[in-house]
C-alpha cells in the first residue's frame, strides 16, 4: 500500500504529458521507421536516385549549400508560403464574413447556401486554367486560385453551425426580448465556433493544394514549381525536399488551427482528422 | 412522365439558378462588349460542343472517354481498397497501430503535390492519372468507414457477446450495416475529389482528356473551348455525385441523406 502512496506524486506531477506521450506514442515511432525502411531499401536495393531518392539525399538537397545548387530555396519557400497565408486570411475572413451575412436573413440563406454546396460539388480546380489566362502569371493568380479551393467549405460550415442552433433555446430568448445582435452575439456565433474551425481545418489544407497546383500550371516560383520543373529534368531529391517542405507548411497551418481552436473553445473535444 | 415532373417542380429552382446564370452570362458579355477571348458568351461556348465545323476541331469523344474512364477507375480501386483497408484496421488492433500513424502522415500531406512524381515513374497516360486520383479520394473512405464501423451502439455488442456471436457475424451483421451510411457520405467526397485528381493529373501530364484540352486550350488563348471543357467536367463531377447519391438511396432506403457530406 505504501507504495502506491508514494508512487502516485510522481505520475501526476507531469501525468498529462505522459499520458498524451503514452496514447500516441506509436505515431511518430510508426513514422520514424518508414522512413528508416525508406533509407534501407534504397541503399540496399540500391535504387538509382532518379526514381527514388532516398530520405537522407532529399534532406541534403535541403540543408547543405552547395556550389551547383540550382534553386534558391528561400525565395521558393517564401513565395508558397506568402500564397498559403494570404489565401488562408482571405479565404477564412471573407467567407465567415459571407456565411454571417449569410445568416442574417433567412431568405437570402435558403437561397445561397444550396448554391454554395452545389458549386463546392464541383471539381473547382478545373477552373486554374481560366484564372490563368485572365491574371497572367504570378503570385496573385495562385492565392485566387487557393482561395476559390478553400473558400465554398469555410462558408458551407460556418453557415450550417449558425443556423443550428435548438429550437428550445431560440424560443426562449425570444420570449425574453432578445435582439437579433443578442442571439446572434450569445448564441448562434458560439454554437458555430466548432463548425468554423472545422471549416478553417479543411480551408488550410485546400489552401495549400490550391497554391501548389496554381503554381504547377502558373508560376515561375514556389515549391510546386520545383516539383514540376525537377520532374522536367528527373531530378528527384529537389522534389521530395519540396514534398517535405509542403506537407511541413501545411502540418504548421493545420496545427495552429487547431491550437487556436483549443484556446477559444477549451471545453471542445474535437475529431483528430476532420472528415 | 409523372417522376419528370415531380423531378422538375423538385428542382426547378436549381435549374432555374443555371438557366438565369447562362442568361446574365450572355447579357454582361454582349452589352460589355467582352472580347472573345477573355470571356466567350455561352452560346459561343455550347456552339464549340454542338455544331459540327466547329465541333470537329477537338476530339470531344476521346477526351471526355478519357476523362470518364481515368475517373471511373480511380473512384472504383479507391471505394473497394478503402473500406478494405478500415475493415482490416476495425479487424485488427495491431494493423491499426501500424496503419493509422501512416495514413495520419499522408492526409496531412497535400497528396497533390505528389502528382509530377507519378509522372515520372509511370509515364505519360492513364496510369499517373487514375493514381492521383486514387491517391487524392483514398483517405476521405479509410477515415469515413473507420468512424461508421466504430461508432456502434455498445449495448448492441454487449448483447451479441452474451450471445457469443462470432467477430465475423459483428463485424457483417452489425458493424458493416451501422457504417453505410458513413461509407456513402465518405464515397461522396471521394467523387469530387476522383474528378479533381484526374483533371490535375490531365493538367500536368496528359495527352488526352478534358484536362489536357483545357490546359492546352489555355496555351493558344483559345477560350470557348475552355469554357466548354469547364463546363463538361461540371456535368461529369456532377452526375457522377448524383450516381452515388442514387446508390445511396437504392441501398438504404430508410436512411435521408446529408445533402452536404
Amino acid at each position: 500500500m505504501g507504495h502506491a502512496v508514494a508512487k502516485k506524486p510522481t505520475t501526476t506531477l507531469s501525468g498529462k504529458t505522459f499520458n498524451t506521450i503514452k496514447r500516441n506514442y506509436q505515431t511518430p515511432f510508426v513514422i520514424l521507421i518508414f522512413f528508416l525502411i525508406w533509407q534501407f531499401s534504397v541503399v540496399i536495393f540500391n535504387v538509382r536516385e532518379f526514381i527514388l531518392p532516398s530520405p537522407l539525399s532529399a534532406l541534403e538537397h535541403l540543408l547543405l549549400p552547395q556550389p551547383d545548387a540550382n534553386y534558391n530555396w528561400s525565395v521558393h519557400i517564401s513565395a508558397t508560403i506568402y500564397a498559403v497565408i494570404v489565401s488562408f486570411a482571405a479565404t477564412s475572413i471573407i467567407g465567415i464574413a459571407i456565411a454571417i451575412t449569410m445568416a442574417w436573413s433567412r431568405l437570402i440563406n435558403d437561397m445561397m447556401l444550396p448554391l454554395f454546396i452545389f458549386i463546392n460539388s464541383l471539381p473547382i480546380i478545373a477552373i486554374a486554367p481560366i484564372i490563368l489566362l485572365w491574371f497572367g502569371y504570378g503570385i496573385f493568380t495562385n492565392v485566387l486560385i487557393a482561395f476559390l479551393v478553400a473558400f465554398f467549405p469555410v462558408v458551407i460550415n460556418t453557415a450550417m453551425g449558425l443556423n443550428e442552433v435548438e429550437e428550445d433555446l431560440l424560443d426562449l430568448v425570444r420570449y425574453l426580448h432578445a435582439s437579433k445582435w443578442q442571439v446572434f452575439a450569445k448564441i448562434q456565433f458560439p454554437n458555430s465556433l466548432p463548425y468554423i474551425f472545422t471549416g478553417l481545418k479543411i480551408c488550410s489544407t485546400m489552401c495549400v493544394v490550391g497554391a501548389i497546383v496554381g503554381e504547377f500550371i502558373a508560376s515561375d516560383r514556389g515549391l510546386g514549381y520545383i516539383i514540376i520543373n525537377s520532374q522536367f529534368t528527373m531530378d528527384t531529391p529537389p522534389i521530395f525536399a519540396s514534398l517535405i517542405l509542403v506537407s511541413l507548411i501545411g502540418v504548421v497551418l493545420f496545427g495552429l488551427v487547431s491550437v487556436s481552436e483549443k484556446i477559444v473553445m477549451p471545453w471542445h473535444q474535437s475529431e483528430p482528422i476532420p472528415r | 412522365m409523372k417522376k419528370l415532373v415531380a423531378i422538375l417542380r423538385n428542382h426547378y429552382a436549381k435549374l432555374l439558378t443555371v438557366v438565369g446564370f447562362l442568361f446574365v452570362w450572355q447579357l454582361v458579355v454582349m452589352i460589355l462588349g467582352i472580347k472573345e477571348f477573355i470571356l466567350p458568351t455561352p452560346i459561343t461556348t455550347f456552339s464549340y460542343l454542338f455544331i459540327p465545323e466547329l465541333a470537329s476541331q477537338y476530339d470531344w469523344f476521346t477526351h471526355i472517354e478519357t476523362t470518364l474512364i481515368e475517373v471511373l477507375i480511380g473512384f472504383s480501386a479507391t471505394a473497394f481498397v478503402g473500406v478494405f483497408v478500415a475493415v482490416v484496421m476495425t479487424w485488427s488492433r495491431f494493423l491499426r497501430q501500424i496503419i493509422m500513424p501512416i495514413i495520419t502522415l499522408f492526409n496531412s500531406l497535400p497528396k497533390i503535390a505528389l502528382a509530377p512524381l507519378f509522372l515520372l515513374w509511370f509515364g505519360y497516360g492513364i496510369i499517373p492519372n487514375v493514381m492521383i486520383a486514387f491517391l487524392i479520394s483514398f483517405f476521405p473512405i479509410v477515415i469515413n468507414t473507420i468512424a461508421g464501423l466504430n461508432a456502434v451502439e455498445e449495448d448492441l455488442l454487449d448483447l451479441v457477446r452474451y450471445l457469443h456471436a462470432s467477430k465475423w457475424q459483428v463485424l457483417v451483421k452489425i458493424r458493416l450495416p451501422n457504417s453505410l451510411p458513413y461509407i456513402f457520405s465518405g464515397l461522396k467526397i471521394s467523387a469530387t475529389l476522383c474528378v479533381v485528381g484526374v483533371i490535375v493529373g490531365e493538367f500536368i501530364a496528359s495527352t488526352q482528356g478534358l484536362g489536357f484540352l483545357l490546359k492546352s486550350a489555355q496555351g493558344l488563348m483559345d477560350t470557348p473551348p475552355m469554357f466548354a471543357s469547364l463546363i463538361l467536367i461540371s456535368i461529369l463531377g456532377l452526375s457522377f455525385f448524383g450516381f452515388i447519391t442514387l446508390l445511396e438511396r437504392w441501398v438504404m432506403p430508410w436512411q435521408k441523406s446529408q445533402q452536404q457530406p
